[in-house]
């Protein structure tokens, strides 16, 4: 195997590039992170103060007691794990079908799939809202799990990691007596982890921050999740922006885990070993 | 493959409902439970205390709390009348939207309950105007507000300039901005701060009681455009970019003394009293009567009133009515004048209440009179589209983008074109 | 019809056999998938033809939503402004994430923490990340203008207090937030492609940048499909930003499609129309696919 030089200057160059995009990324969040210990009078001053004057701790205690903050984080948790999970399970079949089966109506179908991420939600929200009401299924998680569970997006995303596996590889597996069912759990699966990681972060961070849907489903505060408790400190008359950064700093911390967890399949294996230059 | 497709689907809907019946609500040992659409409830405390009190003066009735961000309130109560829900009662938080719920047929007829209990609804002081169909009541109102004139007196004292009188016309109100403005930078005070919604301008042409945003000919508002543009110029108010650009809030620049005088809704008063008692602000603040031009008669000023109505598609009317009836009436007058909201319903024993609430500045009442209050919003069709449009028109004027002709020949135009599609 | 053949009947037994597994893989997502979003948006697509208030029956309006669309002011300058802030976002977006990804690809010190830096944004809450940027772009004192100022622009742009500049700072912000979302499917695509090809290369005496136009780019061609359609459809129906930026402001400067139909649909309570604009969305965006299917047909005959 051949192994190429580093030049120093190159790679002096590409970290000091990408510490300069990691900083002014960053910045917006470390406002975030500086405004969770102000005042809410104190949020909006000219000059920006990176470096509160005193830092207001409480802030952190008072989302606690101002809203049932433990009960939306369990809630969010719920909801975010089950959907990830169904959605893992159903997309990874149906994407299989849809890349390496062959069955009348199938492209029309997968073009069925990325035709309705084409709409808006806001336009198709009402007839769902109607088919929830009549299954009597209004402020429950349930509804939420049911519409959020077989999004289109599951199925496309892993349908285009599929596509690059060579079908000689699936017709040697068939050869050795594998059903299509084997095929797809012994040969499939475990050549797309990074795409299965790939959606569960997204799908994970998808429902986790999502607002619109549980503030249209959710009506009694024990099934409220956590964007809704942030949103509860923006008011009519005055929001409270010191509690909303304090809660939306404690919200990332999950998704972060799960980032940090999962990214880890993204990892150079022997696959990308010539990509260094 | 379609049978065992049909099968799934069936089972599939047979499971879902079978999981749901759970959530029913309705009578168990003889208790009805009502739910309320409410929004911001933290920041409401009273609609809590008028539960308590009709839960312990009602013990058959429980009265469930549906809470939303006020932001999103109205979307969602639309949706879920949409939706056939059988929420039983609900606020209109837009005022003027009650004409469409009424238009779908969303809304119970109030009129027969109203004349079996009894109740004159000329004690509502004609607040009841707006929720008024073809002769029929459909909203029982409960609070009102009105714009009025914030100011904070430490800055008066310090400048040794005496606080707004009572009877204050715009030109007096722009000189003693100017007067009251003073510092650089950071610590920078403003003379007088409009808000950046459209209405903290367009209402002082509204305010006349002649013309409203539905008028279709703007010329009416060009003084008061000119008017906040000389006082940007001059520098007695912040500029429009910098608070519509960073989003400040009304309540932020004034409760941290930044400001002298804001003119601004009644709300703003329960606020106050909330972050001086919890000491997030240490302003030592008064109201007094909205400025009025020189043709207008003092005392007028522009308002809203905000209604509960009665889900047609509610289960329990009569319950409903119970509480509606309990809230818009003197217990429930009594109770918001002592959380410092001003009821609907009209009569001294409230007002009193509400001047001796904690917190209350000493003059309130003075500060409140009011002759004649024009709606923000008349309830017309089209009217959010329109004001909209004055929205969008009122951000490009006070850029500075368009001049005050161009944004009222704009507007003109504008309406035309809505109101012909 | 003609006698089928014995192996004419195998063959066809086996095709309709494998059918049926097909239908077996797409049926658990698929039953859901029609009950849940397919029949909704079928639903739209009825109600763009319609006049309804939401509640009561409705009646057939015709083309009478289109026309009306047609006719508004605020939809035609939407319109445009759409095709400006997408072609902007996909582009710019599309070639940050793949740079980003293959940057961190590399064996590099803190990786890990560097990818959990670029996707941040993406996950910070909308309402947080809206306040933070307005106050970053503020025209006269905020951050970004003080910066500007210093290195000699005098006269720097308004933000979000400018017609002209507004939707640009949108386009920042929305770049800065779907960067790193992007990165993470560049970096799931990288992972795929066989080391035995670079090694090749790299025996022919390729340079760095000969193999990332020969190997690196034609194997991600999956990948960037599905970049390029949901960054097309997202930047589409981009909503969530503008709203907690600028409100589609100041004017209608930035009111784009998305905003025009939820207008329509949360404000006006217009069902009718907000359908009819959602199909001429729909539309743009099928076009769009149906080109791209096409090149991606192209690179899997190829393999």
């Amino acid at each position: 195997m051949m192994i190429e030089k580093r030049n120093p200057v190159k790679t002096v160059l590409i970290y000091v590039l990408l510490i300069v995009l990691t900083v002014v990324t960053l910045l917006p969040l470390v406002w975030m992170l500086s405004a969770s210990f102000k005042l809410s009078t104190e949020v909006f001053t000219f000059p920006i103060k990176w470096i509160p004057e005193t830092f207001h701790w409480e802030n952190y205690v008072t989302i606690w007691q101002k809203i049932n903050l433990a009960t939306y984080t369990f809630n969010s948790f719920k909801l975010s794990i089950i959907i990830t999970l169904i959605q893992l399970a159903t997309s990874s079949f149906a994407a299989y079908g849809f890349s390496k089966c062959k069955f009348p109506g199938r492209n029309a179908l997968f073009l069925a799939y990325i035709a309705t991420i084409a709409i808006p939600w806001q336009v198709y929200m009402l007839p769902q809202y109607i088919m929830m009401q009549k299954m009597h299924l209004i402020d429950t998680h349930l509804a939420i799990i049911l519409l959020q569970s077989f999004t289109a997006f599951g199925v496309f995303l892993l349908r285009q990691f599929y596509i690059s596996i060579p079908d000689e590889l699936l017709e040697a597996a068939r050869i050795d007596g594998l059903s299509e069912y084997g095929t797809f759990a012994r040969i499939v699966l475990p050549l797309t982890k990074p795409a299965m990681a790939t959606l569960i972060i997204m799908s994970f961070v998808t429902v986790w921050n999502d607002y619109m849907g549980p503030m249209i489903y959710f009506n009694s505060d024990r099934n409220k999740t956590i964007q809704l408790g942030i949103q509860m400190f923006t008011g009519i008359y005055s929001t409270e922006y010191g509690l909303i950064m304090a809660t939306s700093v404690l919200a990332i911390i999950p998704v972060l885990v799960v980032f940090l967890a999962f990214q880890r399949f993204f990892v150079e294996g022997i696959a990308s070993s010539g990509l260094k230059g | 493959m379609k049978k065992a497709l049909t099968v799934l689907l069936i089972a599939l809907i047979a499971m879902t409902s079978v999981f749901a019946n759970g959530a029913s609500e309705s009578s168990e040992d003889g208790v009805t439970t009502l739910t309320l659409a409410f929004w911001d409830v933290s920041q409401n405390n009273y609609i809590n205390e008028v539960i308590a009190a009709f839960e312990a003066a009602n013990p058959d009735i429980k009265i469930e709390l549906q809470d939303t961000p006020s932001t999103e309130y109205i979307t969602k109560l639309n949706t879920q009348l949409n939706g056939g829900s059988d929420v039983d009662m609900f606020f209109v938080k837009e005022a003027d939207k009650t004409k469409t719920f009424y238009d779908r047929g969303q809304l119970t007829d109030l009129t027969p309950y109203i004349e079996a209990s009894g109740i004159d609804m000329a004690d509502y002081n004609g607040t009841d105007a707006n929720f008024i169909f073809d002769g029929k009541v459909y909203g029982m109102p409960v609070r009102t507000d009105q714009y009025v004139l914030f100011y904070n007196k430490d800055i008066f004292d310090a400048a040794g300039v005496p606080y707004p009188d009572n009877d204050m016309t715009w030109t007096e109100f722009e000189d003693l901005a100017l007067q009251l403005t003073s510092g650089e930078g950071a610590n920078k005070i403003y003379g007088a701060h409009f808000h950046s919604w459209n209405a903290c301008v367009q209402n002082w042409g509204v305010q006349d009681g002649k013309h409203t945003i539905m008028s279709g000919e703007y010329s009416f508002f060009k003084p008061y455009y000119e008017m906040v543009l000389r006082m940007q110029e001059a520098g007695s108010c912040m500029d429009y970019g910098t608070i519509q650009g960073s989003g400040i809030g009304y309540t932020d620049v004034f409760a941290r003394g930044q400001v002298a005088m804001l003119p601004m809704g009644s709300w703003l008063i329960q606020t106050m009293i909330q972050k001086n008692a919890t000491g997030e602000s240490t302003v030592n603040w008064g109201v007094a009567v909205i400025p009025h031009a020189e043709d207008v008669p003092n005392g007028y000023t522009v308002g809203a009133t905000t209604p509960i109505c009665i889900n047609n598609a509610s289960k329990n009317k009569d319950a409903a009515w119970r509480f509606v009836s309990f809230l818009a009436g003197p217990e429930g007058a009594q109770i918001l004048a002592e959380c410092g909201q001003v009821p609907a319903l009209s009569g001294e024993e409230y007002l009193e209440a509400y001047a001796a609430a904690d917190g209350m500045p000493d003059d309130i009442l003075d500060g409140l009179y009011a002759t004649h209050i024009s709606p923000d919003r008349p309830a017309m069709d089209k009217v959010t589209e329109i004001d909209q449009m004055l929205l969008a028109e009122h951000q490009l004027i006070l850029l500075g983008e368009e001049t005050v002709d161009e944004g009222i020949a704009n507007m003109n135009r504008n309406y035309a074109e809505i109101m012909a599609n | 019809m003609a006698e089928k053949t014995i192996a004419e009947k195998k063959a066809s037994s086996l095709k309709r056999k494998n059918a049926l597994i097909g239908y077996s893989f797409i049926a658990p997502n698929f039953i859901g998938f029609a009950i849940f979003i397919l029949f909704p948006v079928l639903f739209t697509l009825v109600l763009s033809v319609m006049d309804w208030d939401g509640f009561n029956a409705m009646t057939f309006a015709g083309l009478a939503n289109f026309k009306s669309i047609f006719r508004d002011r605020v939809f035609k300058s939407s319109f445009w402004l759409t095709l400006l802030y997408v072609v902007c976002t996909v582009v710019l977006t599309l070639l940050a994430s793949l740079g980003l990804a293959c940057a961190l690809n590399k064996k590099i010190k803190g990786r890990d923490a560097f990818r959990a830096a670029i996707f941040f944004p993406y996950v910070a809450s909308m309402i947080a990340i809206g306040a933070v940027w307005k106050q970053l772009f503020e025209a006269n004192n905020g951050p970004i203008n003080h910066l500007l100022r210093s290195i000699g622009i005098s006269n720097p742009p308004g933000w979000f207090a400018s017609t002209d500049w507004a939707i640009y700072g949108v386009i920042i912000v929305a770049i800065w937030k779907f960067m790193g979302y992007y990165m993470l499917i560049y970096l799931a695509g990288l992972q795929d492609i066989p080391a035995q090809l670079y090694e090749a290369a790299t025996l022919d005496g390729a340079t760095g940048w000969q193999r990332f136009m020969k190997i690196t780019l034609p194997m991600l061609t999956p990948s960037t499909f599905f970049v390029f359609i949901m960054l097309t459809i997202n930047s589409f129906k981009s909503f969530d930003l503008i709203y907690a930026l600028t409100q589609g402001g100041p004017g209608t400067s930035t009111t784009l499609l998305s905003n025009y139909i939820y207008n329509q649909t949360f404000v006006y309570w217009d069902y009718g129309k907000s359908a009819a604009a959602s199909i001429i969305l729909f539309i743009i965006v099928l076009a769009v696919t149906i080109v791209q299917f096409r090149g991606e047909k192209k690179f899997t005959d190829y393999l």
